[in-house]
């Protein structure tokens, strides 16, 4: 059975929403959760994701809102926290691991945090149980995919394209999928620009799909209300997830 | 002291006791935090720059440009006027007088010969007052590359003219439309654009920041200023300044005229922050006033809140309204190297008439702020004093006309 990972951005419209959606993702057969940590930045994001990541902050979203409302969903659902590195250098990589630990979420995934500069967060990222996702591109060399793979665990999320989430483009990953493989047998998901059109195509050959803009856009459409908006990214999960397994 | 070589000779940048580890790390400062994607380009660019880093026939190329189309060497000009006024003995390396009228056309050449050389038909930037970007376009032009340059909506509505420029010169200008519509949003564009085009664009980052090899490579290209200003001041003058003054946004000028004096004991560097509405106010003193943190492709000091969300600057001038600065001065400051402080919006503008005024030279906003603390420091009767004017301040004029239209109409 291929693994459905599904983003939101934490937060927006509300933390009520936040905490309802996850659940309701849950029960839709979203494998893993990445619980999104707005940020004022969001430099490898789209417009999509980068919109909800403001409106969150313009809605007074703090760190405090992040670990109090995982409380209520890492215990349903496999969590991770993905966010951009300031806020974890800024408030503290260890008090991040201690709130995650107490809030059952499992670890990290943070893109602007390449291999080289993660390599002293690793360590006590790994002694704490939680992980630290690594990212392999598109453009990487096989010297460079070797050297995340053989470390790598949980899953590798694997960049579809050289671009930012959300976009509409496409690149042959079977070189580089191949190179991974002979490395590890860590699981490879696909994520950036996976949607209901594009899901079975860009699961051929890995693990599984990591869904972020198709589900945000949903969030963020203002014609329908909380709920709706809970039943349509639901439908959409569903849909994703029985068509990786087609 | 001796110096044995003429500011007319060929400048090739030389290792400096400052420079980064092999993964770009000044101290804990710097390094390269990017999306994976860009790593592999990184690396490339990081071998490709120490290839040619100390290369001569590169740097002949360069100062082919240099010579005879930006005219360089820059000159060095003992402003008496001011200088009977402050009882110091002040000089002004003239960078204003570059074409493109800045010293952002240095480090543009140099990169776009890089970007040549690498193969690479377009080229992109960020920009805040516009300087970087027109210089950027006019190099596009020059060599043939196809350009984009990323500019806040706000600063193109406060740097029309450069605008025009841009377009004029043949370059596509995107208004940046989200967070704070400045320089740290035009950077974020950049790198969005920069990230889908990783394979064959070249980011000429239009500072002293970034990812690694940036932050040095800049520093290493504008060092040229502070290298000739050394000779020019033994010629002239016949000893090194005791101070050294340079406005800072993202910091490539500072850089470029503090590296060469970084190692003389009796030689001040003093870097200027925007000190804008002041302290307790809107301003862009990420080093007095902000901590370390991640941002644009590298660790530095950043204004930030609590939860480490990137807080607005406010500068009266484009080019210094940026939430962060460069990574080796966030060193150079906790080292104690170099001292930094800051000038607000109206000191800026007090200055920028008295320049104007005094010497007949209409300075830069931003450089206005390095003219500014001449009047802000203490005990300088008998001193000898060098100031890098940065720009020259006709992209200003809109805008002072503006803020001054009651003083001279």
């Amino acid at each position: 059975m291929k693994k459905l990972v599904a983003y939101i951005t934490t937060g927006y419209p509300s933390l009520a929403f936040t905490l309802d959606l996850a659940l309701a993702l849950h029960e839709a057969g979203v494998d893993t959760l990445e619980l999104g940590i707005p940020f004022s930045d969001p430099v490898a994001d789209g417009a999509i994701i980068e919109k909800a990541n403001l409106l969150s902050l313009q809605k007074g979203f703090k760190m405090d809102h992040l670990f109090e409302v995982s409380k209520g969903i890492a215990p349903q659902i496999d969590t991770l926290w993905m966010g951009y590195f300031n806020p974890f250098y800024h408030k503290g990589m260890d008090r991040f691991i201690a709130q995650a630990k107490s809030a059952g979420v499992n670890g990290f995934i943070i893109p602007d945090l390449p291999y080289e500069e993660a390599q002293k967060y690793k360590p006590m990222i790994t002694q704490a149980g939680l992980t630290l996702i690594d990212f392999i591109a598109p453009t990487d060399p096989k010297e460079r995919i070797e050297m995340i793979a053989r470390d790598a665990q949980k899953f590798i999320y694997l960049v579809a394209y050289a671009g930012i989430t959300g976009a509409g483009q496409s690149e042959d990953l079977q070189d580089t999928v191949a190179m991974i493989r002979d490395y590890t047998n860590t699981d490879v998901f696909v994520g950036f620009g996976v949607n209901e059109k594009t899901a079975k195509e860009k699961s051929k050959g890995v693990d599984g799909v990591i869904v972020g803009s198709a589900f945000v856009t949903i969030l963020l459409d203002e014609s329908i209300s909380d709920m709706q908006k809970i039943d349509k990214v639901s439908k959409l999960a569903r849909e994703i997830k029985s068509k990786i397994n087609e | 002291m001796n110096i044995d070589y003429t500011p007319n000779d060929i400048y090739i940048p030389s290792p400096s006791d400052f420079d980064p580890d092999n993964l770009g790390h000044f101290g804990i400062y710097g390094g390269r935090y990017v999306p994976e994607t860009l790593m592999p380009v990184l690396e490339a660019l990081k071998s490709d720059y120490e290839k040619i880093r100390f290369d001569k026939e590169f740097w002949e190329e360069v100062h082919y440009y240099y010579k005879n189309y930006v005219g360089r060497p820059s000159s060095l000009y003992y402003a008496k006027n001011i200088s009977d006024e402050i009882g110091a003995k002040v000089y002004l390396k003239r960078e204003d007088l570059n074409h493109t009228g800045a010293h952002k056309i240095n480090h543009t050449i140099a990169q776009a010969l890089l970007a040549k050389k690498l193969g690479k038909k377009k080229i992109i930037a960020e920009t805040g007052a516009g300087q970087h970007g027109v210089a950027t376009a006019t190099v596009a032009a020059l060599f043939g590359l196809e350009c984009e340059v990323f500019m806040g909506a706000k600063d193109v509505k406060r740097q029309e003219l450069n605008v025009f420029r841009m377009k004029l010169l043949g370059s596509k200008v995107h208004a940046v439309e989200s967070g704070s519509k400045t320089l740290k949003d035009a950077m974020n564009d950049a790198i969005r654009h920069w990230v889908t085009h990783a394979r064959d664009t070249f980011y000429v980052i239009g500072t002293v920041a970034g990812p690694h090899p940036y932050p040095m490579m800049v520093r290493d290209i504008q060092s040229v200023i502070g290298w000739e200003a050394k000779a020019q001041m033994m010629q002239t003058h016949g000893k090194l300044p005791d101070k050294v003054i340079a406005c800072i946004g993202g910091g490539s000028n500072a850089m470029g005229i503090f590296n060469h004096f970084l190692n003389e004991k009796d030689v001040e560097c003093i870097g200027i922050e925007a000190g804008g509405l002041g302290l307790d106010s809107k301003h862009g003193c990420s080093l007095a006033k902000g901590s370390p943190g991640v941002l644009h492709g590298q660790l530095s000091y950043l204004l930030q809140d609590e939860d480490g969300q990137i807080e607005e600057a406010h500068s009266i001038s484009a080019g210094l309204d940026y939430p962060g600065i460069g990574p080796e001065h966030a060193f150079l400051k906790d080292k104690g190297v170099v001292t930094y402080d800051h000038i607000t919006d109206d000191e800026a503008m007090e200055a920028f008439v008295w320049l104007s005024q005094k010497e007949g030279i209409i300075p830069a906003f931003e450089s206005s702020h390095a003219i500014a603390y001449l009047k802000k420091l203490k005990n300088v009767e008998g001193q000898t004093i060098l100031i890098n004017l940065s720009g020259r301040g006709d992209k200003d004029m809109i805008q002072a006309k503006d803020i001054l239209k009651e003083r001279f109409e």
